[in-house]
């Protein structure tokens, strides 16, 4: 009894800052969702709209375009990602030479902003400046133009993105790859099992719950992106790259649709948590099936 | 070990920023505001010091622009030294900017003391109730009304910052035409001249019309392919994810087509021909055609391009013709160490339509954007008497010829016969000259008190036109119909 005690009074700090930065503007956000609020438009303040603001979510072409475009983003950008840092992660758990320089080269992406992230790919990128677009015209005769080409832009907001977090997602993966028991590999060997037999019964199965947290994390971040690919493409060309976060950015501060900005936000919020619930569930069936 | 590697890698980083340091641009040091009189000087400490100012830091915020640059690096530190009074002046992207301005204003936390309010906004703040009245606050404070200040001197551009009763709430710092900016060096070289009328069989010229500006911008396209060069016919301010080229359609192209007002119809405020608006006329869809057409003669970073960096594009010789905001004109004609075609610029008025001079003549059109902006003074200011005389203090008379040199504006007429603007006006082909006498002909943004939220709106439809997802007429059609739909949201023309 006593120990519990305790332990709340040492979680009510947490608690009660927790309450004021994330509950309360959620109750906050959830109360102006309520209301038509603009204060440009013609009625000035708050106007009651009841459910209209989500009612109006339904019809909003632009809104479903956004959301959509958000999830084959997330779902491309990840999976590049998990190939490409499942592939290396291997690589990097062997001994080669040079293997602590390229370790370290290698999670730089890791530690830059992504604001940062983004103004370096725009200089990178930029036509008429950049290095990309020269090389590639000059090399193999390719017009790249991110404000003109809306495969090219969505195409290089992935590849930033891969570029950025790939090392993330190696550096975990190597880190549960490191923990694994060698035993059951080496056991497979002897008993003749191939290379490819090892890693689809025996790496994958036992990576899972590594694996798993790996997309939680990285999908949530794919689902949120708005600096870097504001600061590469803003959002453009056209609506190519507007993906949920900047539709809402432009709802909310540029256009002050604070009631409908407030509305979209949510159904944001209730598609995430629910995808997290998923993977939750997941992730606890590997740990029953484990066991 | 370790304590040596660290010692080591601690020394690395120490040589490493020194490098930095030294490989640093030399910050130029601000030049001091034009000498005031020993009465003025002691005026300014004086109304400081009965306002209880002394110490005080106010802070402010604006676009990044030569002006707003002149004002944060020149204007702040000489009135600090006259009045004690720092003032901090956060100067960013335009859209950050009025963010957080209008962020701060309409939470009324009074982070800002003063706000830039451009042309375009100053309608959607008055409605909003975000500005202090300042003829009131000069009434109601005569102790601060200093005798170098007065309204009547400037232009009449101060009009834009008015309210029906004629009250004031911005002091203008800022004021220019989108204008017409071509090569001198490659309009007058006679070899051009020649291959040119060969071509076209007429002179070659600043153009006065739409075709003759096509006609220039693919003949010096094709010049600069034929001669290797990294010369394109114009710029186009054609962002495909930015305001700016929401901006440059409807503010400088469209006009010059006879399209006004964003071809909303201010009376029943409809966009679509059908209900009375303009925005899908037929003029309109030609205007967007001739426009997006112009991008095959742009530099390939034209739909990345916002006024920056179309502004960067001529000044590095990239482009033949284009239209540019004229707060630019000055440093790209002058300024060796930042353009590439200093002595080389012309400046002329832009192509237009039939029947468009004339409308603009007598007041019933224009012919591009008159843009500028002020300072003015938030409700939730903590300040307003301290920043109350920081706004006089920019609207000095005698501050006013600097500034317009650095940052080829101008606010009050007597700025115009100022020699040092005279002198820069013969280097910019006679920009000022041209403000001054053509000016009239320009116009700001119409008073739309829901501006950014329909612009918001509209614009998605104008990137997918340059980005060719859309035709010009599709494109149109559809914002003039969305454009419709959200001025009924916000309610206008139910």
């Amino acid at each position: 009894m006593r120990s519990n005690r305790m332990g709340w009074a040492l979680l009510a700090p947490t608690l009660a800052i927790l309450a004021v930065v994330g509950f309360l503007p959620f109750l906050y956000v959830l109360y102006v969702g309520l209301f038509d609020w603009n204060p440009f438009s013609n009625q000035l303040g708050m106007q009651w709209a009841a459910v209209n603001n989500y009612r109006r979510l339904v019809f909003d072409g632009a809104f479903l375009d956004s959301l959509w475009r958000t999830g084959l983003f997330a779902f491309v950008s990840v999976s590049l990602e998990l190939s490409l840092g499942f592939l290396l992660a291997q690589t990097l758990v062997k001994n080669f030479p040079g293997r602590t320089v390229f370790r370290t080269l290698y999670v730089l992406p890791l530690v830059m902003a992504p604001i940062a992230v983004g103004a370096t790919w725009r200089l990178l990128t930029i036509p008429g400046f950049g290095p990309v677009p020269y090389f590639l015209d000059k090399w193999f005769g390719i017009d790249y133009r991110l404000g003109t080409f809306a495969d090219q832009a969505f195409l290089t907001v992935v590849l930033m993105d891969v570029w950025h977090w790939t090392p993330f997602v190696t550096l975990t993966l190597l880190a549960g790859l490191t923990a694994m028991p060698k035993e059951p590999l080496e056991q497979a060997q002897v008993d003749g099992a191939n290379r490819w037999q090892v890693f689809r019964y025996l790496t994958i199965p036992m990576m899972m719950p590594v694996l798993l947290t790996v997309i939680f994390i990285r999908l949530m971040d794919a689902l949120r992106v708005v600096d870097e690919v504001f600061m590469l493409t803003s959002g453009g060309p056209g609506t190519a790259t507007q993906f949920i976060g900047i539709h809402i950015y432009r709802a909310v501060v540029p256009k002050t649709d604070y009631g409908y900005g407030s509305a979209m936000s949510l159904l944001v919020l209730y598609f995430t948590i629910v995808l997290c619930w998923l993977l939750f569930i997941a992730l606890a069936q590997v740990g029953k099936q484990r066991e | 070990m370790f304590k040596h590697k660290l010692t080591v890698m601690l020394g690395i980083l120490v040589l490493f920023s020194m490098v930095l340091s030294g490989c640093a641009a030399a910050v130029p040091a601000a030049q001091p505001a034009a000498p005031a009189a020993e009465g003025e000087a002691s005026w300014w400490k004086t109304a400081s010091q009965s306002a209880s100012c002394e110490g005080v830091t106010i802070r402010g915020i604006s676009e990044s622009t030569p002006p707003s640059n002149f004002a944060r690096e020149t204007l702040a530190p000489a009135f600090q030294a006259e009045t004690g009074i720092t003032v901090e002046l956060e100067t960013t992207s335009w859209d950050e900017m009025y963010n957080k301005a209008i962020n701060d204003m309409q939470a009324g936390t009074g982070i800002y003391d003063f706000v830039y309010i451009e042309q375009d906004i100053i309608y959607q703040y008055l409605a909003n109730n975000y500005l202090v009245n300042l003829t009131q606050l000069l009434a109601d404070n005569p102790n601060l009304a200093s005798p170098d200040f007065d309204f009547a001197k400037f232009t009449s551009f101060i009009d834009n910052f008015k309210d029906a009763d004629g009250n004031i709430y911005g002091v203008p710092m800022e004021a220019f035409v989108k204008i017409y900016l071509y090569r001198l060096d490659l309009f007058n070289d006679p070899a051009i001249q020649e291959a040119f009328a060969a071509e076209y069989g007429y002179d070659l010229a600043p153009a006065t019309t739409h075709q003759q500006y096509q006609d220039n911008a693919t003949f010096f396209t094709q010049y600069g392919a034929d001669n290797g060069l990294e010369l394109w016919g114009t710029t186009v301010q054609g962002n495909t994810g930015h305001a700016s080229s929401f901006y440059e359609f409807f503010e400088s192209i469209a006009p010059t087509f006879g399209v006004y007002n964003w071809g909303i119809n201010s009376e029943n405020w409809k966009a679509t021909v059908e209900n009375g608006g303009g925005m899908n006329s037929d003029a309109a869809k030609e205007a967007l055609a001739f426009w997006v057409g112009l991008l095959q003669y742009a530099p390939p970073e034209a739909t990345q391009s916002t006024w920056d960096e179309v502004a960067a594009s001529f000044a590095a010789g990239r482009a033949a013709q284009g239209w540019v905001y004229g707060e630019n004109a000055a440093w790209i004609a002058t300024d060796p160490d930042r353009s590439k075609v200093v002595g080389n610029v012309g400046v002329a008025l832009p192509p237009v339509s039939e029947g468009v001079m004339e409308a603009a003549a007598d007041g019933s059109g224009y012919i591009g954007y008159y843009d500028g902006g002020s300072f003015g003074l938030p409700v939730s200011s903590k300040n307003q008497q301290c920043t109350l005389l920081w706004l006089e203090y920019i609207g000095q008379e005698s501050v006013q010829a600097d500034w317009a040199v650095a940052g080829s504006r101008i606010v009050m007429e007597s700025t115009y016969d100022d020699p040092k603007v005279q002198e820069v006006d013969a280097k910019t082909d006679n920009y000022y000259t041209l403000m001054k006498s053509e000016g009239p002909l320009f116009r700001g943004a119409p008073p739309f008190p829901f501006h950014s939220a329909l612009r918001e709106v509209v614009q998605p439809f104008i990137w997918k036109a340059l980005s060719g997802e859309l035709t010009a007429a599709d494109a149109l059609d559809q914002a003039a119909a969305a454009a419709d739909a959200e001025l009924v949201n916000l309610g206008y023309g139910q």
